[in-house]
């Protein structure tokens, strides 16, 4: 006779790794509130058509630094209505001698309707479409304008370019994320797993080894890579013999003959190493020699002159893609170093000599039993990454050396709030709003990715 | 111990070359002349543009460039400054000296706010302040500094507009008068009142990424030892709670904290550049902005060089005092 055996609760559900990590996530009340934060501006990057009332690009240069529009909420009779906007023009005060922007009511009254069809656009670049959140005939028609966060220097609608802007701020991060990384996971695999393994470089042709290295391959091959780094190393003499003879006719003194010595010291040494020795070289060594260079110069100004090999005159998508570039190039090392750091730990875990004894080769075993064992680790870094990535773009634009107009980001647009000096930009507070979204997004992947740090955790176990 | 620094040093020695060559050749790939524009200013005969080529080997390739340039550096020589008319190290000095007073102010402040804070983050776990500061220092680490010290100066501006006085500086480092006479035929102790005046809005916007990275470090490492057994024994054998948090405890919780200067340091060097831009506080950055835009080669070779040179003693002397500190670390 059988007998059903009632499980009890939470007994014998077996969860997966992310299936624990994802309910120790949702425990996380500031770390779902950052997503639900970074959920909704990535919504208003993609929906920028749509929420701005204009184009981007579209600009009314006789309100150049408008406030934000008035919407009044009740009507003539002081009833709640429609929000509605009034006609407004641009004078000078003739007390103040101010430039002003004067709403004047008696013009008449132009209702705000929502999800009207506006200026036409692209949706995603190829669906034609004209929906917009808000509007009416009298915004396409220009009898009245709509700046509900004002307008920057050549008067064009700022909430509208915060979401245009929100595209290049955003997405910067994420793509630069993801070439840092793959140049960062890159080297770094590579460092890892040849740390204390040698490469041959190359083999001097008299010495007893070059014989021993043509018996253990292909022939053709083996004489094809000699010639390689035959050609490596005269090259490597050739600079040095332009570089030892342009030195020398610019100097003299002491100066000429140390450069002198060195210099038929360094060929010398190029020599012997061609005719006679064996260099081995780590790789291991190579790549973090280069990171430490690169960690070297402080970031921001590394940043400062990579940008200037920006070239003037580029189409918006080349400059973000060059700017995307730089970003990644400045920062690589530190990925490099951390998944190198995991690979070095991995290595000698034993299933990955396991794999190495059943005969997998080492591409297969970094790429199969190796790299997926820092993926977790790899995720936490990732969203940490980006807002620091999304500080160094804006703060790049801010200087002018990163994104430039007519395209729009989130640190250009703040810089519009010191174009004009110190003290003008206290009368124009609304232009500090694009700083308000850099918070807001950097605050928001901050949580978030604490908020994985914790849940991925495999030591927490709650 | 000794030989451990020599090793160190000797160490640093391929980096710097690494990272000034790698910095020349970005610039000579840059668009925009040296040679050229020194042509094309009228200011130089023929003469002084025929020795310059001579001294600094500008009809000659790059790498015969960065040769010259390399022996100059040994020699004590950084060159000479085309947009300055000056040698180079007497043109940056200055600037690098304006810089490190913000540096070391605000190093100063980072610690002097952050130890307390943290410690009082972690003897409160979870309490209504620890939450509050948790919050500020979240802010704190994801504001972009830019965004503060135009912050800053909106705050500074509207103060002294409501109080019609001059509460805080608006930009810049120094007054044009100061006590009635102007800055230069001042006495030295109100030179030095004024600069302190004028960095005090500066150094705050400096200081609060570190401080807010730093109370979240200090608080965890408060939280990791006020755990170990050994403060439970300290506990159980009546010590004072007063004792066994700041003789006990805080005592090996800040040692990593004064071990990380080393590593602030240099943080704060870039991290000053672009509140000085915002704040027109005249040190490296906004010089360097000018000499980069002017393809002056030598100037920002000279800045990129003292700022190098600056990290590498600054990452070395952090692992110094960690070893230092931390017996388990071994020099080797």
């Amino acid at each position: 006779m059988t007998r059903k055996i009632e499980l009890r609760e939470g007994m014998g559900k077996s969860e997966s790794f992310f299936q624990m990590a994802w309910r120790r996530f949702r425990r996380h009340p500031l770390a779902r509130l950052g997503g639900w934060v970074l959920l909704v501006l990535y919504l208003g990057a993609l929906f920028a058509d749509f929420l701005a009332p204009y184009p981007e690009g579209q600009s009314f240069r006789q309100f150049s630094y408008a406030p934000p529009t008035q919407v009044f909420w009740r009507d003539a009779d002081g009833r709640l209505t429609r929000p509605y906007v009034c006609a407004s023009e641009r004078k000078r005060n003739l007390e103040t001698f101010q430039v002003e922007v004067v709403t004047d009511c008696s013009q008449g009254r132009y209702p705000i309707y929502f999800f009207v069809h506006g200026e036409p656009y692209k949706f995603l670049g190829f669906i034609p479409a004209n929906l917009r959140l808000m509007g009416g005939d009298w915004l396409v028609n220009e009898q009245a304008h709509l700046f509900i966060w004002g307008t920057d220097d050549f008067g064009r609608d700022l909430w509208g370019r915060i979401w245009y802007g929100a595209r290049v701020s955003l997405t910067v991060g994420i793509f630069a994320t993801a070439l840092a990384l793959i140049i960062g996971v890159f080297f770094g695999g590579i460092a890892g797993l040849y740390a204390g393994r040698p490469v041959t470089l190359s083999v001097g042709f008299a010495s007893p080894e070059f014989r021993r290295y043509l018996r253990w391959g292909h022939p053709l091959l083996a004489w094809l890579k000699a010639l390689g780094w035959t050609l490596v190393w005269l090259g490597l003499a050739w600079l040095l013999w332009i570089t030892l003879q342009g030195f020398l006719q610019s100097s003299r003194g002491l100066e000429a003959i140390l450069a002198g010595v060195i210099g038929v010291a360094l060929l010398g040494a190029i020599g012997y190493f061609l005719i006679w020795q064996t260099v081995k070289l780590d790789l291991d060594t190579l790549i973090m020699r280069t990171t430490e260079v690169l960690a070297a110069i402080p970031d921001l100004f590394l940043l400062i002159t990579l940008s200037v090999l920006i070239p003037q005159d580029i189409p918006p998508a080349t400059r973000f893609i060059l700017v995307v570039s730089i970003l990644s190039f400045v920062n690589w090392g530190g990925l490099a170093r951390t998944v190198r750091s995991q690979v070095l730990q991995l290595r000698e875990m034993e299933y990955a000599q396991a794999a190495q004894a059943l005969g997998a080769s080492e591409a297969r075993t970094l790429t199969r039993h190796i790299l997926p064992g820092t993926f977790t680790y790899l995720i936490v870094i990732i969203t940490l990454s980006i807002p620091s990535f999304i500080l160094a773009e804006s703060g790049l634009s801010f200087l002018g050396l990163g994104i430039q107009e007519p395209a729009s980001s989130w640190g250009l647009l703040l810089s519009k709030a010191q174009q004009t000096g110190i003290i003008a930009f206290t009368e124009r507070p609304w232009l500090l709003i694009p700083g308000l979204f850099i918070l807001i997004a950097v605050l928001a992947y901050n949580l978030l990715g604490d908020g994985l740090r914790d849940a991925l955790d495999p030591r927490s176990r709650r | 111990m000794w030989s451990y620094i020599v090793r160190r040093l000797f160490q640093l020695i391929p980096t710097f070359f690494g990272a000034t060559l790698l910095a020349f050749i970005i610039i000579q790939l840059a668009p925009g002349d040296f040679v050229t524009r020194l042509e094309l200013d009228p200011t130089q005969t023929r003469e002084s543009i025929a020795s310059l080529r001579q001294e600094f080997a500008l009809d000659q390739p790059w790498t015969v460039q960065y040769a010259k340039w390399v022996s100059g550096v040994l020699q004590g020589k950084l060159g000479l400054s085309l947009s300055y008319k000056a040698d180079v190290w007497k043109v940056i000095w200055p600037r690098i000296l304006n810089s490190m007073v913000l540096v070391v102010l605000s190093t100063l402040l980072i610690y002097l706010i952050a130890i307390p804070v943290g410690v009082y983050s972690a003897i409160r776990q979870y309490s209504v302040g620890d939450r509050i500061l948790t919050v500020m220092a979240f802010i704190g680490v994801a504001i972009p500094n830019f965004f503060f010290a135009l912050i800053m100066l909106f705050v500074a501006v509207w103060l002294n507009d409501t109080t019609g006085m001059k509460i805080l500086p608006i930009g810049g480092m120094t007054s044009e008068f100061v006590g009635g006479v102007p800055y230069l035929e001042a006495p030295w102790w109100q030179r030095t009142l004024n600069v302190l005046w004028h960095a005090v809005p500066v150094v705050l916007v400096l200081a609060t990424t570190g401080t807010a990275g730093l109370i979240r470090v200090m608080r965890g490492q408060m939280l990791e030892v006020l755990n170990q057994d050994y403060i439970r024994t300290a506990r159980a054998k009546g010590v004072a709670e007063g004792v066994a948090i700041y003789k006990h405890a805080l005592r090996n919780a800040v040692i990593p904290i004064v071990a990380g200067i080393g590593f602030l340091l240099p943080a704060l060097i870039a991290g000053a550049g672009l509140i000085e831009v915002v704040m027109a506080w005249p040190g490296i950055t906004p010089m360097l902005l000018d000499a980069i835009s002017a393809t002056d080669l030598y100037l920002v070779m000279g800045f990129i060089t003292v700022t190098t040179i600056l990290l590498m003693l600054g990452n070395l002397l952090s692992d110094l005092l960690l070893a230092w500190v931390d017996p388990r670390i071994r020099y080797n």
